[in-house]
Parts: structure tokens; C-alpha cells; sequence
């Protein structure tokens, strides 16, 4: 017998929302959870494909975003557009390395972190990674956590916008590659809302106890049924 | 006695939401948490007087909007030249340079997603007392789930300070009245995060309608038909 009994086995589901056990209707699908009214399904639906499609997207996007200017200073008329890296390096130089360590972990560490993260989750979960579904849980939870803190280069930008508006003085204007980091920050984020961590240990479960699965699964379909 | 465990655990069961363990159902004491024993996931985290704390501190977050919408955050001037810099002006500022995408995020994390938390949170404390608010306090509480990652005050509150800092040496950077508003804004953002209890509203609402039904069937409240 699985160690471990899982709702999916009793046809149940956990709402997403509410946390409330959802038995599911016969014959697959989702239904709306009695409690709260939310959509439920067994698993995510089509968690895996929107997850890879959501990475690739965001991927792709965090080469503009990094090729591209973000944002122009101009002070006492001169001044060059300047990249993500290029602003953490002119923090730098200037002395300030406290600063543009934050703003190279929020901007630069933490995006790409969360792409390599969402990448490897979702090799475990295909079964091509042999992770420890500990292992990946803590990933997935670091991923899911640190998502909104890379938004912090677009609100200093948006700030700096207002508050330094003096013509040819001084003056700060956004550039292309920050519409592009935003969306990558955006589409992050919804990727990791996408991923079904549950996913994880159904392939830790599968491929665990793979030899012995047909003669389980039918009793204890009905044993989980039965104390429903 | 396999039978008895067996008919404890039938009572009412919950899952784990985050990797599927079938649990008996518990609820954490106040002031601790509950957490899987597979995944580590919190399954329930109990914070002392939770919908009256929840209520409380959102309208102090709603009160603490007026002064943070409209008083300045910081100021920068260089000789006479200044500016000032408010939560809104940055949207409008981008928007006007035509980066639509940009300022309409701006605007939702910073302004629509927490004003958004504290009205949902503010709402279901407080209608949760009414019946006749049942389904509304329903709608409210799946919206917050969808809308809680979204209001990023702290972020913000981040960037505030590297901003203070990265343009400190360009010319007069000032800390403005509106800038203390927002810290308290944020905190008390947060601690309303920390207060809510979604469960301690669901059994409330379970209560009440075990109540109404006069409490003869108590096998009807679980919603779980026998299969």
C-alpha cells in the first residue's frame, strides 16, 4: 500500500482557493468547489504546457530586457541611455555597491533564478531530473516567493520619472527594455501561479512505486471511496 | 481498532494543497501554525483575533490612503529648480511618455492591488457577521486569493529607497510627510496580511448556517455526498 494516501486517489481534489476537499465529478473534468465557488480541478489543467509556454515566453523577453536601455539620466545636458547592468555597474563605481547588490539580486539574480527554477521543476515533474521532491518544493517555494521583488527596478523608475524632471538640468526618462523587463516579472509570476507543485510528488510517487502500482491502485480506489 | 482510525479520519479530511496528502482535518491553536508532514506546506496558520484585528487594520490601511495618495513621498531639488514626487504622478509621468504597459502596472501593484486587499479584506471581516452578506463574503474571499501577491507596497517601499539613495548625490533629495504614511501604510499591509484567517471566516460562515438548519443533521453540513 502507498505509504502515503493521496486525495486524487479517493477522486478528490483540494481547492486552490479555500483549501476545502472537493470531490470531483465521475468521469474526469472540474467543477466549482461547494465552498468557495472557485474552479477546481484534480490538477492545475494544462499546468505543465502553460508552465513551459509562460518560461519560454519569459526567456526570450529577458533578452531585450537586458539589451535594451531601461532607463536614460540626463544631468547638466549629457547623459547615455544605460541597461540593467549598466545602472548596477554605475552604482557601483560610484561607491555604492550596497545598493547595486540589491538592485543586481532584484533585477538580474532573482529573474533569471526564477526562470532556471521553473525550468528545473518542470524537468522533475516530466520525469527527466531525478530531484528529491523536498528539494524541489523548497525551489518552488523560493521561485514562488521571490517573483514580486523584481519589480523593484520599475517603481524606482517610475519614481526617479516624477522626481527628476528639471529639462536639460537633469531629467530621467524610461526606456524600451523596461516595457520588456516588466513583462518578464509579469509572465514569471504567472508562470510560477500555473505550476502544480502536486505534480512533483505524483512523479515522485510514479516512479517510486511503479512496479507494484496495478495491484494497489484498485483497492484502495475503493478503500478511499468507502470512507468517503 | 483499524476500523475506529479509520472512522476518525472519515469524519472530515482535508488535502494538502500543496502535494495532494490526504490529512485529518485540524486546526492549528492560536497563535501557532499547521504544517504538512509530507511537504512542509502551512496548511493553516491560526493568528490571535483574527477578523476583528483584520478589521481593524484594514480601515486604518484605507484611512492611511488619503494622506499617502495625496501628500508627496520624497522631493528633489538641484539650486531652485524641485519636484516632488507623489504615488500617483510617477504613473501619470510614464503614461504621458507613452509607456502604457509600464504605468498601468505601476498603478495596479502600488495603488489598485492593495487599496483593492484592504476594501476585500476590510469587507469579508466585517460582512462576515451578516447573513445576509454570505455570498458576497464568499466572491470577496476567492478574489483576495487571486489578488493578495499582487499589491507590492513593500516593493515599493524598496524602491523608494534606492531611488533616495541613487540620486542623493545629483542634487537635494528630501524625505517628505507622505513618505511616513507609506511606511505605516505598508506595515499595516502586512500585519492585515498576517491577521487574516481565511479558515476562522469559513467555520464562521459554517456555524451560522449549522445554526439556521437547527443543528439536527450535522451530517449535511460536511457538502461531501456519500459516494
Amino acid at each position: 500500500m502507498t505509504p502515503h494516501p493521496k486525495a486524487r486517489e479517493g477522486g478528490r481534489t483540494c481547492c486552490l482557493n479555500c483549501h476545502w476537499l472537493v470531490t470531483l465529478p465521475r468521469g474526469g473534468g472540474g467543477c466549482r468547489c461547494d465552498r468557495c465557488g472557485g474552479m477546481v480541478h484534480q490538477r492545475i489543467d494544462g499546468s505543465v504546457m502553460l508552465t513551459w509556454a509562460m518560461t519560454i515566453t519569459g526567456a526570450l523577453l529577458l533578452v531585450p530586457a537586458n539589451i535594451l536601455p531601461i532607463m536614460t539620466v540626463i544631468y547638466l545636458g549629457s547623459g547615455e541611455p544605460s541597461t540593467i547592468i549598466g545602472g548596477v555597474m554605475q552604482l557601483y563605481s560610484v561607491g555604492l555597491w550596497g545598493i547595486a547588490l540589491i538592485v543586481f539580486i532584484a533585477s538580474i539574480a532573482v529573474p533569471v533564478m526564477k526562470l532556471v527554477g521553473l525550468v528545473l521543476l518542470l524537468l522533475q515533474v516530466q520525469g527527466r531530473l531525478p530531484i528529491e521532491p523536498s528539494q524541489s518544493m523548497k525551489m518552488y517555494r523560493i521561485v514562488a516567493a521571490i517573483g514580486r521583488w523584481s519589480l523593484l527596478d520599475l517603481f524606482m523608475i517610475s519614481i526617479l520619472v516624477a522626481l527628476v524632471d528639471m529639462g536639460t538640468i537633469a531629467s530621467v526618462a524610461a526606456g524600451p527594455g523596461s516595457t520588456a523587463f516588466a513583462s518578464v516579472v509579469v509572465i514569471t509570476m504567472v508562470a510560477v501561479r500555473c505550476f502544480d507543485p502536486r505534480l512533483i510528488w505524483d512523479t515522485y510517487d510514479e516512479q517510486r512505486f511503479e512496479r507494484s502500482e496495478p495491484t494497489i491502485t484498485e483497492p484502495l480506489g475503493k478503500g478511499a471511496n468507502g470512507d468517503a | 481498532m483499524a476500523a475506529s482510525v479509520e472512522r476518525r479520519w472519515s469524519r472530515r479530511q482535508r488535502a494538502c494543497h500543496e502535494c495532494d496528502l490526504l490529512l485529518g482535518d485540524a486546526v492549528a491553536p492560536p497563535g501557532k501554525k499547521l504544517e504538512c508532514p509530507r511537504c512542509d506546506a502551512v496548511l493553516h496558520r491560526n493568528p490571535r483575533g483574527s477578523a476583528a484585528h483584520t478589521a481593524a487594520l484594514s480601515l486604518t490601511g484605507l484611512l492611511l490612503f488619503f494622506p499617502v495618495l495625496s501628500l508627496p513621498l520624497l522631493s528633489f531639488s538641484i539650486l531652485a529648480f524641485g519636484a516632488e514626487n507623489t504615488l500617483l504622478n510617477g504613473v501619470i509621468a510614464l503614461f504621458g511618455e507613452g509607456y502604457i504597459w509600464m504605468a498601468g502596472l505601476v498603478l495596479f501593484c502600488s495603488v489598485i492591488a492593495p487599496l483593492g486587499k484592504f476594501l476585500l479584506l476590510g469587507f469579508i471581516s466585517l460582512g462576515c457577521h451578516w447573513r445576509l452578506l454570505d455570498r458576497p463574503v464568499t466572491w470577496a474571499v476567492r478574489w483576495y486569493e487571486h489578488l493578495k501577491e499582487w499589491g507590492m507596497l513593500d516593493v515599493y517601499m524598496l524602491g523608494l529607497l534606492v531611488a533616495l539613495i541613487k540620486m542623493s548625490d545629483l542634487g537635494k533629495m528630501e524625505v517628505e510627510p507622505g513618505l511616513y504614511c507609506f511606511v505605516a501604510m505598508m506595515l499595516v499591509s502586512n500585519l492585515t496580511t498576517l491577521s487574516y484567517d481565511q479558515q476562522a471566516i469559513w467555520s464562521r460562515l459554517e456555524e451560522r448556517r449549522r445554526r439556521d438548519a437547527g443543528g439536527r443533521e450535522p451530517a449535511a453540513r460536511r457538502g461531501e455526498p456519500r459516494p
